[in-house]
């Protein structure tokens, strides 16, 4: 062994990469996505809860994201917009019908972490493959961790 | 040739835990600080017995892959 280290993920991406990270996690949660659009929350009914919340160590690279666009996933009645906030932070929106704000949070929450989780391994892979690393092992591990064993070989 | 072997695991959070092994010396730190780049932020780091034992001398070369590649 030779050194082992612990990373906090920071996101800090164009729209495209964000959008392929939440197309991931939606994937991986079952949501389908619904549509990219620009927001109009004027068109947002009263009567859903809807809860909103920030990706810590997040920005959305402002060239690349015209302002106000967002992209938006569902499943059933729940309805997860993300977007970027006017400080350039990456923002996920949770709203639906019959459900507490409590309930929309962690909803938001989860597709969060999963997330990021889509954006570190896209990253990681697409770094690792274009530095010449083989791959040896992939797997995703009962605590819904991704393990990576790659190798390469040096003169 | 010497192998160098790198175990990546992802959390659900997205926290990134790297175990660098084979590579002796300061070059596991070329590792460290090429993947941190790509991640994040440095939360711990450990160094093993392994860091300690004399450095072989092999073209790691991450920096100028990375700038070839832009």
């Amino acid at each position: 062994m030779s050194t082992v280290i612990v990373l906090t993920p920071v996101i800090i991406a164009s729209w495209p990469t964000i959008l392929a990270a939440v197309t991931g996690a939606a994937t991986a949660l079952g949501l389908v996505v619904k549509e990219t659009v620009k927001q109009d929350i004027k068109q947002q009914q009263a009567v859903e809860q809807s809860v909103e919340i920030e990706l810590s160590n997040s920005e959305v690279l402002a060239q690349n994201l015209a302002s106000g666009k967002e992209v938006v996933v569902a499943k059933g009645d729940i309805e997860i917009k993300v977007g970027r906030d006017e400080r350039g932070r990456c923002t996920v929106c949770a709203k639906g019908k019959g459900h507490t704000k409590a309930e929309l949070k962690q909803i938001a929450e989860e597709f969060s972490r999963k997330m990021t989780q889509c954006f570190v391994y896209n990253r990681v892979a697409t770094e690792l493959k274009s530095k010449g690393f083989q791959m040896v092992n992939e797997e995703v591990m009962d605590d819904q961790s991704i393990r990576i064993n790659v190798r390469r070989w040096v003169d | 040739m010497a192998q160098h072997e790198v175990e990546i695991t992802i959390s659900k959070t997205g926290e990134v835990k790297v175990h660098i092994k084979g590579v002796k010396g300061r070059a596991c730190l070329e590792y460290a600080e090429w993947l941190s780049n790509i991640v994040g932020k440095v939360k711990d780091q450990k160094l093993t017995s392994e860091y300690y034992e004399p450095e072989v001398k092999s073209r790691i070369n991450l920096h100028q892959q990375l700038n070839d590649g832009q």
